[in-house]
């Protein structure tokens, strides 16, 4: 769907790295992609494989130290954000570019009223007045579809049940109508039914207000008719790319193989060990001269070991970084 | 709010209930001729005219009798006068102070008070400026500077330091003289030409416009203030530097920054309410601290407030001057819990509509 229209942002080469008292963790390994106007870009893969911190570095918000962004760059309307002042980019932050996260009961301040928190990017970006602020927040607040809004301004974040809470940091992102919405796991913590509500929600918004967004998960499930185009991160690492369809029905990495549950040749219980690790994957410790995904790995080969395979086209905007092809069984060069 | 202030209010007689019973059972550890003091001046030495006193007080009737007596006053069974009740105001009479103890009370209480107001601003000011400034300057010299600050505060004995500050300042410089004013304000005051409205001496010398005896009030401040901060900084430097850093960490602080705030704004706009809520319990126990009368340093600095005045009546075993003062403290104990649980209510809002 993409091609035609104009490209929002451009990331390349992103690194990010923590140095920990275990060694130098390589959270994000050189990651690129683009996003164009209005389109939605899905990021999936397991919990630790480096998707918020990729989100976080876009913004600089990594906490420095212990992290560090070493590489890359990333153009958003012509501007490099990782090279911009400090004060560029707190007119970007929130204003053209929002955030909302996973947990919206922890990343609301809970002395606070949702009224003072949702209506702050506008006061801080567009200076406007209190009142024209709360008709505003009511506005908003409206149309992520909070009933009773002037007095629900009032209440504090724990008054408000999870999903309200999401729908309220919706609203706070939205309120300055930016150009792109980064969304990082914004249902993981709710009900499977608040979750559909929500992503409902954002596709009706998006609608309505065109931004562009890049929405986290690690369900592919339940974004599969929001996103356009999905890029699955492993380790740090953009290991597949294709629009959202294609992915579905043609997966070419073992990894996303895995993902979708779907691996024709292995059994049930690995295929859910696979879809189920968590933690540190050590493998972020690891050099980068091999593929980090290897050691997991069913169809690997001994250049696996040896050679970390980069992104190359299989065809129609369809990117994988595999030494094999699976669907075929055979090395490819 | 107003229902969770209600609830707190309520609770107050009980507390007071619990003070008063704890002090009456403390009482009991005494001899009956020696509470005789709760109700008259001098304990006859004649074991006869003791035996009557003990009688006309019903110091030997049971103890709720005693009690009630202990609060509300008893009649003398022969002269038909009213004496003790300490809801009348009677808390018994000194021997130390050779004067009811309530008296005792009422005239040292204003130099406490005096010395409390002035030390409470640069204990908090301060001990809150620095402990925000160590969290967000993390490691940095000034992290590192309040970390052997609070190191000192808290393992250099107090009277120590106030000797050394009485040694320096009085005994080399002369600056800051020991006492609560200087031998030619008494005149004044005795002669009448100084009016002691509060007997809080910088108040009643703003009152007279008098700068010279504010002047003077305020030297004989700096001193007792200085140490009374000196003990009380490395406290609120912790808890506010530990909760600070602690709320820098949450992630309410990465909303903030992705909104396009500030670091600065973040601070003090977000991380900084979250920070001051186990402050505000610290400093209600500061005030209790301060109001009960700080025995060590009044008494380095003869500064003529109740814990000098306690701690004297201790030395001479007057145990219910101490125990007229102990149940004083815990009045304020009751009060300034009140206020730091209304404070607690205010600044955190989980606290203010939860039903407790
Ligand atoms: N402050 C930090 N210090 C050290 N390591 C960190 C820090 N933040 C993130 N990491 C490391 O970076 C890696 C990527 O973390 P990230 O939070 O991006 O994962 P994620 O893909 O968002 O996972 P999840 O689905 O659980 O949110 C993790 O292995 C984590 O250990
Ligand atoms: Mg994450």
């Amino acid at each position: 769907m993409n091609g035609n229209k104009k490209t929002l942002l451009e990331v390349k080469n992103l690194e990010t790295s923590f140095s920990t008292w275990e060694g130098m963790v390589h959270a994000v390994n050189g990651v690129s992609f683009k996003l164009s106007e209005g389109e939605t870009l899905g990021i999936v893969g397991e919990s630790g494989c480096g998707k918020s911190v990729t989100v976080l570095s876009l913004l600089r918000l990594i906490q420095s130290p212990p992290g560090k962004i070493v590489n890359g760059t990333a153009f958003f309307n012509g501007k490099d954000l990782m090279k911009m002042t400090e004060k560029e980019l707190n007119e970007v932050r929130g204003s053209q570019i929002s955030l909302i996260f996973q947990d919206p009961m922890t990343f609301f301040n809970p002395v606070l009223t949702i009224g003072e928190q949702v209506m702050e990017p506008l006061k801080l970006h567009l200076g406007v007045s209190e009142a024209d602020a709360q008709a505003r927040a009511i506005e908003i607040l409206n149309m992520v579809g909070i009933s009773n809004p002037e007095e629900r301004l009032k209440d504090y974040p724990y008054q408000f049940s999870g999903g309200m809470r999401q729908r309220a940091m919706i609203a706070m992102a939205l309120i300055c109508s930016p150009q792109i919405l980064i969304a990082d796991e914004p249902t993981t913590a709710l009900d499977v039914t608040v979750q559909a509500q929500i992503v409902d929600l954002v596709k009706k918004l998006r609608d309505e207000l065109g931004m562009s967004i890049i929405w986290i998960t690690h369900d592919l499930g339940i974004v599969a008719g929001l996103v356009d185009r999905v890029a699955v991160m492993y380790a740090g690492y953009i290991v597949e790319t294709a629009d959202v369809m294609e992915l579905y029905k043609n997966p070419r990495h073992p990894y996303t193989i895995g993902l979708l549950g779907s691996l024709p040749r292995l059994d049930e219980t690995e295929r859910r060990k696979l879809a189920s690790i968590d933690g540190i994957p050590p493998v972020l410790f690891r050099s980068a001269s091999t593929c980090p995904f290897a050691p997991r790995c069913p169809y690997r080969i001994d250049r696996c070991f040896n050679e970390n395979p980069m992104l190359r086209n299989v065809g129609d905007g369809h990117e994988i970084a595999c030494w094999v092809d699976v669907v075929n069984h055979k090395e490819q060069v | 709010m107003t229902t969770y202030i209600i609830r707190r209010i309520l609770l107050v007689p009980l507390l007071l209930f619990g003070v008063t019973i704890l002090i009456f059972g403390m009482l009991q550890f005494l001899q009956p001729a020696e509470r005789a003091a709760l109700y008259i001046r001098d304990i006859p030495k004649n074991p006869e005219a003791l035996e009557s006193v003990i009688r006309n007080y019903g110091l030997d009737q049971p103890l709720y009798v005693q009690y009630w007596n202990w609060l509300v006053g008893r009649k003398n069974l022969t002269t038909g006068e009213i004496s003790g009740g300490i809801l009348r105001g009677d808390f018994g009479y000194s021997r130390v102070g050779s004067e009811p103890v309530i008296d005792m009370i009422k005239n040292r209480f204003p130099a406490t008070l005096e010395l409390a107001l002035w030390a409470f601003l640069p204990i908090i000011g301060v001990g809150v400026w620095l402990g925000v400034e160590s969290a967000t300057h993390h490691n940095k010299f000034i992290d590192q500077f309040a970390r052997v600050f609070s190191i000192i505060g808290y393992s250099f004995p107090v009277f120590v330091f106030g000797l050394l500050a009485l040694m320096l300042f009085y005994g080399k410089l002369q600056w800051f003289p020991p006492g609560r004013f200087s031998n030619w304000v008494l005149a004044e005051i005795n002669t009448g030409t100084f009016t002691q409205y509060t007997k809080i001496m910088t108040l009643d010398a703003l009152l007279n416009w008098r700068l010279d005896i504010f002047w003077d009030a305020i030297r004989h401040l700096i001193l007792p203030v200085i140490t009374l901060s000196y003990v009380s900084w490395a406290s609120f430097l912790r808890v506010t530097r530990s909760s600070m850093l602690e709320s820098l960490h949450q992630d309410y602080m990465v909303t903030a920054k992705a909104k396009g705030l500030p670091e600065r704004d973040a601070v003090r706009r977000h991380a900084l309410p979250n920070a001051l809520i186990p402050v505000v319990t610290l400093a209600g126990f500061t005030v209790v601290m301060l109001l009960g009368g700080v025995v060590i340093t009044e008494t380095i600095f003869n500064f003529p407030g109740i814990g000098s005045a306690a701690a004297e009546a201790a030395a001479q075993l007057d145990v219910v001057t101490v125990l007229g003062f102990a149940l004083f403290n815990g009045f304020i104990l009751i009060f300034a819990n009140l206020v730091s649980d209304i404070l607690y209510a205010v600044v955190d809002p989980r606290v203010r509509l939860s039903s407790l």
